[in-house]
């Protein structure tokens, strides 16, 4: 059942330029981002949710996020972020999802603060390539404040048999009143074991302005029959900077469908 | 909880900018990197069963699956094993790579038919 399609040895020596040029790719790919990782920027915690790029045709999905924030500083301290969300796949390639956000803190009560639309877009096929690729954008509505973030993130996938390394490189714009308009970036990256299906060990990194945390996290699926899947994600990110809250809990379910 | 104050990596956010869309336009120029001589196999989806449920795959190889669903309905090849998951609908193909894998057997089955729709990718 094996076909190769007649390569000969001038396929071959094609093969070895591109697997040459591939390595090559990949060692700027290194340095240029190691290079920009020292100038990333963005406002607020980003500790949220480290993105695969993969689409599954059929697929609905229901999903829930929390995170709970500790510091000595008592603007930091006792801050909880909660996100619901629903997302239908439209094609095998694209994602679309909305949020609502709401959030809590000792000063006041839990309130909606923002609405989040999201549109995934899976770019390579997963394994065809030494990495796979993902585009994700996001529009967000801060109605407390009234603000817009409209964000483009870049997704990358590295596979090391059990080992999977993602990334997750964004760039965002925020503007309305009160605020000065400007860009802003972010990576959040995460490096997992795939040890069993129930219960996979990883690592989260998450950097931006206000941002800067390293932390465990456990992830999981139980199958509940059929399609019908059950994801869950529990972490804690440990702040690496005074901007960063000493301790950020999260917490995500999904229910796939 | 010690904290160490890091202020190095703030520069202007067009600094930034410009550093992030580097980085993507060399993220992006990787995917045009195709392995030519990647080996297809074809399997097919029938009456809700796979043929060949034994896939023979050459160790250290990646290997291209054509998979054909001949039934109405879809189906989706998925395998923890192989860190694989696919949805085919009926009467269409769709495109799996797997490996380069070591020696060993990868069990896979079908999600929307799980009693029946059973195979393994044995690696030699």
């Amino acid at each position: 059942m094996i076909g190769r399609s007649g390569i000969g040895l001038a396929g071959y020596r094609r093969v070895l330029s591109l697997r040459i040029k591939a390595l090559l790719a990949n060692t700027v790919l290194l340095i240029v981002g190691l290079f920009s990782c020292t100038y990333l920027y963005a406002d607020g915690s980003i500790i949220d949710k480290v993105y695969h790029p993969y689409v599954q045709l059929l697929e609905t999905e229901i999903e829930y996020r929390s995170r709970y924030q500790n510091d000595d500083d008592a603007e930091l301290d006792d801050r909880q972020q909660y996100r619901l969300g629903i997302g239908h796949s439209l094609s095998d390639q694209l994602f679309a999802e909305i949020y609502v956000i709401g959030e809590d803190s000792a000063e006041s009560d839990l309130e909606l603060t923002a609405i989040e639309a999201e549109l995934k877009i899976q770019l390579t096929e997963q394994g065809e390539y030494d990495n796979d690729w993902g585009l994700m954008f996001e529009l967000e509505r801060e109605t407390k404040d009234n603000l817009w973030e409209a964000s483009t993130t870049l997704i990358a996938v590295h596979e090391w048999t059990r080992w999977i390394a993602t990334a997750n490189l964004s760039l965002t714009y925020e503007w309305g009143k009160g605020i000065d308009n400007e860009f802003e970036t972010s990576l959040a990256t995460q490096l997992r074991y795939r040890y069993s299906q129930v219960v996979e060990p990883a690592f989260e990194f998450y950097m931006g302005d206000d941002t800067l945390g390293l932390g465990p996290v456990l992830t999981g699926v139980q199958r509940l029959g059929g399609r019908r899947k059950f994801l869950w994600e529990f972490g804690v990110i440990a702040g690496l900077d005074d901007s960063t809250p000493d301790t950020t809990w999260k917490f995500n379910v999904e229910y796939e469908f | 909880m010690a904290k160490r104050i890091r202020t190095w990596f703030k520069f202007s956010p067009s600094i930034s900018a410009v550093g992030t869309a580097v980085v993507g336009m060399t993220l992006l120029c990787l995917a045009t990197f195709a392995d030519a001589a990647t080996p297809v196999i074809n399997i097919e989806i029938k009456g809700h069963l796979f043929y060949p449920a034994e896939v023979l795959v050459p160790a250290n190889t990646k290997v291209k699956l054509l998979i054909h669903n001949t039934d109405s309905t879809p189906e989706e090849f998925e395998s923890y094993e192989l860190n694989r998951e696919k949805v085919i609908l009926g009467n269409t193909r769709a495109v799996v790579f797997i490996g380069p894998l070591a020696p060993g057997e990868y069990p896979f089955f079908g999600e929307f038919n799980m009693t029946t729709a059973l195979g393994k990718v044995v690696v030699n």
